[in-house]
């Protein structure tokens, strides 16, 4: 197990370099002068120069890849053109947001997405299924921007309960939640509902039953927990990405995290950003790409890591 | 927990949510009714509170809240005496500035403020070495020593008449010099700005807000509200939901179409406040591949061409003004010129005449940097189609994209021409011409229209050095009719700065560079 770990996380090193230089030259392809657009409109072209020559972006390309490889391996991801601040700095003070939002919203979706799954898998053809497989599709295909705006017109605007906007209030949290869980939740319960009818029609599923099992125990000890192993990929795989920042939720709710800090960070061609953005979210995929493999092992105990 | 505890639990909640909203006491001070927290939404996040560095005016509008300038705008622009006790004494060559200071005034840190301070901050500004600092036109400054605690003497490189209007600038604010070592701030960097204004810094959680409370010990009138809370909302629906549910109490750039609903709903006030910012479509004037581009009588007739009035009506909700001169009405040596009335027919026999029917132009405009601009360019260019011609666009990218697709010499232009805003730092003429002065044509500055007359170019250049300020005014006059007459752009409008607050607030100002005010708002 612990060999296994200590490869997975050896074999992260060579996938973060290639993705370090991918992004490097990514954002240099962008149409744009990083130092005119730091500089704005008004600034004089000498001004325009010293802050070129200030982040070093006067230097060869190649001399700029350097200083940036060698830095990122002593975990220095540089200074934020924006704001001057350190790119750990400024990542980590967003970070905690969407952790927060990407906890919350994963918990609804989860909870809510497996209970609507087992539910609509157990009573398949009735009118119970049919309306969660609608709720399902109509979670998937609402954009979020208006599922958010309905929500911010409904509970901020006409019934005054909660926060338009902002991470200020601790209620505030909640609005966002809801609407990044409705996609999530939407995905999990179909992947659920699905998963659970292909183990129902098992036959270690008859054999519980036919031994008369409680329903209980047979849905949930022997279907579910079976059922379980796509679910939990389609969790993780969400999960990943809602740590990168759900850009859309976060800019209808004002929400300070992790997307919108990136695309301020685009559009004001903040390369550092921008890169220590990018990598973090790939360690985040790999993290939780692990953590989700340990997770099968432990959901079913024939799978063994050697 | 059963569903009673449930209710209660719910309740209390939304007991303390709407008691949290209502904080402001009433109790009456000097300037106003004194209140709790005031709620301001803007739209963008300040890059940073370091006054050297600042780039846009809704971060600027932040900064001046804390720290001040020697001289400052009133409310109609015009400049007057902040930290300088009065006009600074100029010498007959125009190189040297001897500016009296105000005594008695303290940083909020408790440091005396003096002519030393200010020789520290404006030395800050001018110094290479500090980070991403834009002195723009006050790298004029050739030094500066304190001849006393109360004079500051500043000299020039070469005589400079907009001087003291460049000083009312955010970049020449004067910083507490002990707060240069303190709280994270270095002399090359600072992150909380130590002034003499007449807020505070006490809080900022990067992308959500900025908290800033009231000098206690400010020097001129106090503040009515103990705290202001900068939200940043950068959505403009999720402002306006923002201030509709009460979240906030001022918002700035609401959307313009939901405007006239604003207007009638009795729980808001709108400010249109007046601003600088001039849109316009610039044309390439020396453009190789539709050379019809390059006479006068051609740019003439596709300003008749376009509807201004229309387009401000129906696009941009009524929030703006049409040119009638190349500039704002707000800035200094502003004169009235002309109107170009829609006339399409005039337009069409006008291009008929210059062999210019049916020519091919591409459009560009950005998207989303400054209100409608997109929608904008999309009905210039239906009216454009009007008048015979065939209209490539409106092509569009993201701002850096955009501006880096404009900012280039003549030869690499990729437009004919292309949707544009220009909104002076300070109310001078001086500013606004950097958009006709042949000298500025990229990469030298931001004429992107490359228009070129030597005659314009001569009568801005001595305006720009002459001591006579009614001598400035006709120059500036003269060279605004040349350039009128030469349309080096479709003249469009002048947008207003829209500012909405409830109806519980009074006391929001603005100033005419897109800055608003809310030093002194207090609850109604």
């Amino acid at each position: 197990m612990l060999t296994y770990l200590a490869r997975r996380v050896l074999l992260a090193v060579p996938t973060l370099i290639g993705v370090a230089t991918v992004i490097f030259m990514l954002v240099r392809l962008l149409p744009g002068d990083p130092a005119r657009t730091i500089a704005g409109v008004l600034a004089s072209p000498e001004d325009v120069e010293r802050i070129r020559h200030q982040f070093g972006f006067d230097q060869p390309l190649y001399v700029q890849y350097v200083e940036f490889m060698s830095r990122l391996l002593h975990g220095d991801l540089g200074i934020s053109t924006r704001t001057g601040a350190p790119v750990t700095q400024e990542i980590l003070g967003r970070l905690p947001y969407t952790a927060e939002l990407a906890v919350i919203s994963t918990v609804i979706a989860v909870g809510v997405g497996v209970t609507l799954g087992v539910i609509a898998a157990t009573r398949r053809g009735s009118l119970l299924d049919l309306g969660i497989s609608g709720l399902a599709v109509f979670g998937l295909s609402m954009p979020v921007y208006w599922l958010g705006l309905m929500l911010i017109i409904l509970f901020a605007i006409q019934l005054h309960m909660l926060p338009a906007a902002g991470a200020q209030d601790p209620l505030g949290v909640i609005l966002p939640s809801v609407t990044l869980a409705a996609f999530s939740m939407a995905l999990v319960a179909r992947q659920a509902r699905s998963a659970m009818l292909e183990v129902l029609g098992q036959d270690y599923v008859r054999t519980a039953r036919a031994k008369g099992a409680p329903r209980r125990s047979v849905l949930l000890k022997h279907a579910l927990r079976n059922a379980l192993l796509p679910v939990i990929t389609v969790i993780g795989l969400q999960f990943g990405s809602l740590l990168g920042g759900a850009v859309l939720t976060e800019t209808v709710f004002s929400w300070p995290g992790v997307g919108r800090l990136l695309v301020d960070s685009i559009f004001s061609r903040d390369y550092p950003v921008v890169q220590g953005v990018v990598l973090m979210l790939a360690v985040a995929f790999i993290g939780v790409n692990l953590l989700v493999d340990l997770i099968y092992a432990y959901v079913d105990p024939r799978i063994r890591y050697n | 927990m059963n569903g009673r505890n449930l209710a209660l639990v719910v309740a209390g909640l939304l007991l303390a949510v709407a008691c949290g909203g209502n904080n402001s006491t009433g109790t009456s001070t000097g300037g106003g009714k004194h209140g709790g927290t005031l709620n301001v939404a803007i739209g963008i996040d300040p890059d940073t509170l370091d006054p050297a560095a600042q780039t846009t005016t809704t971060a600027s509008q932040i900064v001046d809240m804390m720290v001040e300038r020697l001289y400052t705008m009133d409310s109609s622009g015009n400049t007057v005496p902040q930290l300088a006790s009065g006009d600074p004494q100029v010498s007959s060559d125009g190189l040297t500035y001897t500016i009296p200071l105000r005594t008695g005034v303290k940083f909020s840190d408790g440091t005396a403020f003096n002519a030393a301070a200010a020789k520290q901050s404006i030395d800050r500004l001018l110094d290479p070495n500090t980070f991403k600092t834009q002195p723009g036109v006050l790298s004029v400054i050739a030094s500066t020593s304190a001849q006393d605690d109360s004079h500051l003497v500043v000299k020039l490189k070469s005589p400079f008449a907009p001087f003291v209007a460049a000083l009312t600038q955010t970049n020449a604010a004067i910083l507490s010099p002990v707060s240069l070592t303190q709280q994270g701030n270095t002399a090359q960097k600072v992150v909380v700005p130590v002034g003499t204004g007449t807020y505070v810094f006490k809080e900022r959680v990067a992308g959500d807000h900025i908290t800033l409370s009231a000098n206690t010990n400010y020097w001129g009138t106090k503040p009515n509200y103990d705290t202001q809370v900068i939200k940043i909302v950068p959505d403009d629906p999720s402002r306006e939901a923002l201030i509709r549910s009460g979240g906030a109490d001022v918002i700035i750039s609401p959307p313009l179409s939901d405007l006239p609903a604003l207007s009638k709903d009795s729980t808001v006030k709108v400010l249109a406040a007046k601003a600088d910012r001039t849109i316009f479509i610039s044309i390439d004037t020396v453009d190789q591949n539709v050379a019809l581009l390059q006479k006068p009588e051609v740019r003439q007739a596709l300003n008749y061409a376009v509807d201004k009035k229309t387009i401000i009506q129906n696009v941009m909700f009524g929030q703006a003004v049409e040119l009638d001169a190349p500039m704002s009405k707000t800035l200094f040596g502003y004169c009235s010129v002309g109107t170009y009335n829609y006339d399409v027919n005039k337009a069409k026999s006008m291009l008929q005449a210059a062999g210019a029917s049916g020519m091919t132009v591409k459009l560009g405009s950005p998207t989303g940097r400054y209100p409608q601009d997109i929608k904008v360019a999309q009905a210039v260019a239906g009216y454009l189609r009007d008048a015979g011609l065939n209209v490539q666009g409106p092509m569009t990218s993201d701002w850096p994209t955009y501006l880096g697709s404009v900012n280039v010499p003549p030869a690499q232009a990729k437009y004919d021409m292309h949707l544009l805003g220009w909104a002076p730092a300070y109310l001078d003429a001086s500013q606004q011409f950097e958009q006709f002065r042949s000298d500025r044509i990229p990469p030298k500055g931001l004429e992107t229209s490359y228009y070129s007359n030597q005659q314009v170019t001569d009568l801005v250049v001595k305006a720009g050095s002459e001591t006579d300020q009614n001598q400035r005014k006709t120059d500036y006059c003269s060279a605004s009719k040349i350039v009128w007459n030469d349309a080096p752009w479709i003249f469009l409008y002048n947008q207003s700065f829209p500012i909405v607050y409830s109806s519980k607030v009074t006391g929001v100002g603005s100033f005419p560079n897109e800055k608003f005010d809310t030093r002194y708002a207090s609850p109604a």
